[in-house]
């Protein structure tokens, strides 16, 4: 989460020479990252990005602590001025009475005043409103104040709306309904915690925002001010499920330091003295069932220069531990160290002190080395996948194919395939991202939807289709898949297209055979192993899907020489007469098959119930003569006659 | 024996032939030929040439003289010829060509920019020794969050953040998930392999998250480097490597302190923003871009997949490949889902 906080305010609590620039830098390399500085007036407000594991720099206080440890480490003369807070006189009157869920709430700090509603003075309305928060009246901007200042969340209540003799603490039951004190009403899920009066009202939802039954009105005479430290998954759940991103909810769903509710009280009951003429008519509760005790951590030498790849002195390292607030003493070689209570959440092993040496260290002063390369044989099974991958993507880009990146997902309406194979989402973000995909297919026929204005597209995809199993993760296949729509598209186009990318991979014996799917289109094998599918949807409109794996089973790059043929080849075209119904795979292999001496035979033109096929004829030692050539043209003749009642042209 | 005569007039009618070839010559192949045809090793003339020994010795004098006459004869048609055809076939093209005319292309798709990115990213670790994997997409929680020791209430295991798969969770473990970083890849190579590790890691991830800069589903790289004493700054001296190969040489980097849970210490990982050079503009930090996390492996980490940490350490780092793309000179995409719009308008610019 990101803070604002302007630079006359931070330097309430460190007194440095340093410009507020510097302070930036210093900070953004060493601590947490200010993303701008920029002028205001007289002054400056910094933004400053506050990562998860630091909410006791979500507060101008530890931010100042923070930023003078800096400094002092970089040479420049800057000291923490802390805020010096006294417990107050408190009469001993008991005016509520918090009832606890020890689960549920680690500390809650409250007190009863006497209070007059003003407007705030200028000087804190323009730090709250710098900071974006919105100035209401004193008594409100005064619990802003305090979570800005100290880094606590607080609240105030109307003690005679409250209007009861406990305020007890539960978790909330599915149903209930609140409307918060910005007039939205919320049917809560259950779980969120708050707090109820003796009629069992909801009158708070606690970390989360006040409600309108109890907050301050311009007539308060009377309030309960309250600092509740949460249990943070609670507060989390809540402020999601209902939607609520206060400051506040973002705050508490953090590992908050209860130890900061006291202080967070304190500073209140002095700032409604000032403000708001306040007087304390009630006993100060303080309800801390989860007090944690201090943890201490050892550091060895040896451990932070490996890490760091650096010596630092031991004596170096306790200075930089001091300055942010970790006591610590050097036994030997090791650093014997307290991890202060704001820090507590954060902190727990070696590495963790090491992290706190290291930066402010700075990391800008460790050098840069690339790691020795291993000594090791290193064999990469994975490497096969991406040189194949990376050839046919390169292939089909230089045949004119454009590649795509469509989603994982896909709708119900989308879905091809059996739905009881494909991995469904529980939390789809839009019900258009359902399931996973069994094919890709339809997502590159969407893409050609969404593209209706281009007439002519060739795409395509190599991504992977993903398919349930039982108690085990999805089998996970890489698929490639191509659309072709094109007016003067057909089948053969689609066809040669993948033998000849199958014969890029070394993959020479591709078989086409009647699509098995029943459909215009084919089956496509290596050899006897399945590969794929082409589709012919209609004139213009053809898609293909390999299975990938299977490709790269077989893909490979075998070289094999075989010696030039030192003879003249003789080649002729015989026209034969033959019926639709025969298959010219058929012909072509009965061809074959009527003498060693043919070396190659194709189809080299279809008209009508016509076909000529070109024939070669090699002797690998000799000059082959046209008796030769005539007594084979005779057998194939006669053979093709009696196989395929076919007539010689 | 041949008479005199009989050779006198083969020669003259070879002659003939030849030379109203040559003069029917329409360009240089044929020329050619016809040259192979009447003076080649087996060309007519040169066959003639080589029956001079069949007639009586006395007449062969004579017979030499008008063989070679015929043969000069021929070559200086054919020169001649050639001459005049080559300057004649240089004129005849320059008329037929319009270079302004459009050309003819052969065919040239596009290959996706995830996919060129994901080539450049890979080259540049491979040189220096890293291996690159690939890891399931549909994952279980550990592998994702345990092992990578994320707390059971962590956020990231949030249903706001992650995708969960409709299944029943695995007794070891946990739910089933679409994995949100590659850095689950981490647990399975150290699986894989044992120290020394140098992994590069490139896959596919899925955020519940959509806006002009995210998108559900997108692309990280990650790095892993695990070994006796390694440190910091082996971690700075590989992205400095790596943003200086991307980027360019005149880009600086610097790492600065963040937060992850699988790594301590953790960083983010800056790089000076190449529209203003690192003054500071509209588009980017005080003239640093945020490339992503990085971090030395956390102790819980290695545990978690049985090294030991006092042994061993490591780093690791994961990036957006959507993100260092958007980062190079050049391409400035104002809506990251457009990446994954499919607009042929869109692919067909790169």
């Amino acid at each position: 989460m990101n803070i604002k906080i302007l630079d006359s305010w931070l330097r309430d609590y460190i007194k440095t020479p340093a410009k507020p620039k510097e302070i930036a830098e210093m900070l953004s390399t060493t601590s947490v990252s200010v993303e701008k500085v920029e002028k205001h007036g007289d002054d400056f407000t910094y933004d400053i990005e506050i990562t998860t594991n630091r909410p006791d720099l979500m507060s101008v206080l530890g931010l100042a602590r923070e930023t003078a440890a800096v400094l002092n480490q970089y040479g420049i003369e800057a000291k923490f001025i802390p805020l010096k807070l006294e417990k107050p006189q408190a009469p001993k009157i008991d005016l509520i009475k918090v009832v606890n869920n020890p689960r549920l709430v680690n500390r809650i700090c409250a007190i009863v005043m006497e209070v007059k509603v003003k407007e705030s003075p200028g000087y804190l309305k323009e730090r709250l409103e710098t900071s974006d928060i919105r100035s209401l009246n004193n008594l409100i901007d005064i619990t802003n104040y305090v979570m800005r200042t100290i880094g606590h969340p607080a609240h105030v209540f109307d003690f005679d709306r409250l209007n009861t003799k406990n305020l007890t603490i539960r978790e909330a039951e599915k149903g209930e309904r609140v409307i918060t004190l910005d007039s939205k009403e919320h049917i809560l899920y259950g779980g969120e915690i708050v707090a109820v009066n003796d009629r069992n009202e909801i009158v708070d939802l606690l970390g989360i925002m006040g409600l309108k039954n109890s907050v301050v009105t311009e007539n308060t005479k009377r309030i309960l001010f309250f600092i509740d430290n949460n249990e943070k998954s609670h507060i989390r759940k809540a402020s999601m499920s209902l939607g609520i991103r206060t400051d506040a909810a973002v705050i508490n769903e953090k590992n908050l330091d209860p130890e900061l509710a006291s202080e967070a009280l304190l500073y209140g009951i002095k700032l409604y003295e000032q403000l708001a003429e306040g007087k304390i008519i009630s006993e100060i509760i303080d309800i801390y069932p989860n007090k944690q005790k201090a943890k201490e951590i050892l550091v060895s030498e040896e451990k932070i220069n490996k890490v760091i790849g650096v010596k630092i002195p031991l004596k170096q390292s306790s200075q930089i531990l001091s300055g942010l607030g970790f006591e610590n003493i050097i036994l030997e070689s090791k650093l014997k160290v307290r991890v202060p209570s704001f820090r507590a959440s954060d902190i727990e092993i070696e590495e963790d002190i090491i992290e706190e040496i290291a930066r402010i260290f700075g990391y800008s002063n460790i050098p840069s080395k690339i790691p020795p390369l291993s000594s090791q044989l290193v064999v990469n099974p994975f490497a096969n996948t991406f040189y194949w991958e990376k050839r046919v993507k390169e292939a089909l880009k230089y045949w004119g194919f454009t590649e795509t990146y469509t989603y994982s997902f896909v709708s119900e309406d989308l879905l091809e395939g059996p739905i009881k194979e494909a991995v469904a989402i529980q939390n789809p973000l839009t019900e258009d991202f359902a399931y996973m995909r069994l094919t890709l297919v339809p997502s590159l026929l969407k893409v050609l939807s969404e593209n209706k204005k281009t007439e002519n597209i060739k795409i395509f995809e190599l991504s992977k289709i993903y398919k349930r199993q039982e108690n085990e993760l999805p089998q996970e296949q890489s698929a490639l898949s191509g659309v072709i729509k094109n007016e003067k598209t057909d089948f053969y186009e689609i066809k040669g297209l993948l033998e000849q990318l199958l014969n890029d991979l070394g993959i020479k014996n591709s078989v086409f055979k009647n699509s098995e799917k029943g459909g215009l289109g084919a089956s496509v094998y290596i050899g006897k192993e399945y590969l794929g599918e082409i589709e012919v949807l209609d004139n213009r409109l053809i898609d293909f899907e390999l299975n990938f794996e299977i490709i790269l089973k077989h893909a490979n790059l075998k070289k094999e020489y075989k010696p030039l043929s030192k003879f003249p080849p003789i080649v002729e075209d015989i026209s034969v007469i033959v019926s639709d119904a025969i298959k010219t795979q058929d012909i072509l292999e009965e061809i074959k098959k009527q003498s060693e001496l043919i070396s190659e035979v194709t189809l080299k033109d279809r008209f009508n119930d016509s076909r000529t096929f070109h024939i070669i004829y090699l002797h690998p030692q000799r000059n082959l003569t046209n008796d030769e050539i005539s007594k084979i043209r005779q057998t194939i003749t006669a053979s093709l006659k009696s196989a395929f009642n076919a007539s010689i042209k | 024996m041949l008479s005199l005569n009989v050779m006198e007039e083969e020669l003259i009618g070879i002659k003939n032939t030849a030379l109203s070839f040559i003069l029917e010559a329409e360009d240089l192949e044929t020329l050619e030929d016809v040259k192979l045809q009447f003076l080649g090793r087996s060309g007519k003339l040169t066959l003639t040439i080589k029956d001079i020994t069949k007639i009586p010795p006395e007449q062969r004098k004579e017979v030499g003289i008008l063989a070679n006459e015929v043969k000069q004869t021929i070559e200086d048609a054919i020169k001649s010829k050639s001459e005049s055809l080559k300057h004649k076939t240089k004129t005849v093209l320059r008329k037929k060509i319009d270079v302004t005319n459009p050309a003819i292309l052969p065919p040239l798709g596009h290959l996706h920019l995830v996919t060129q990115a994901i080539e450049e990213i890979s080259g540049i670790f491979e040189k220096i020794g890293f291996t690159r994997v690939r890891y399931p997409e549909v994952e279980w929680d550990w592998y994702a969050f345990t092992a990578l020791n994320f707390p059971p209430d962590h956020p990231a295991r949030d249903d706001w953040e992650t995708f969960f798969v409709k299944s029943a969770p695995s007794p070891k473990y946990g739910p089933m998930i679409l994995t949100p970083h590659t850095s689950s890849g981490q647990i399975r190579e150290m699986q894989r392999v044992e120290p020394p590790v140098r992994m590069l890691n490139i896959a596919k991830c899925y955020r519940r998250q959509s806006d002009v800069s995210h998108t559900a589903m997108f692309h990280q790289f990650e790095t892993l480097v695990i070994d006796e004493n390694i440190s910091i700054s082996h971690l700075k001296g590989v992205l400095d490597y790596f943003a200086k190969s991307y980027f360019g040489e005149n880009r600086k980097t610097r790492i600065r302190p963040y937060h992850f849970q699988f790594t301590e210490p953790s960083f983010e990982v800056d790089v000076t923003c190449g529209v203003c050079n690192g003054k500071g503009c509209r588009l980017c930090k005080e003239g640093w871009l945020e490339m992503g996390g990085a971090g030395m492996v956390h102790p819980n980490v290695l545990k978690a997949v049985g090294l030991d940490p006092e042994k061993y350490t490591g780093f690791a780092s994961g990036w957006g490949v959507e993100r260092v793309l958007m980062m190079k000179d050049g391409i400035e995409i104002d809506d990251l889902r457009l990446l994954y719009s499919n607009n042929l308008e869109f692919l067909k610019q790169f």
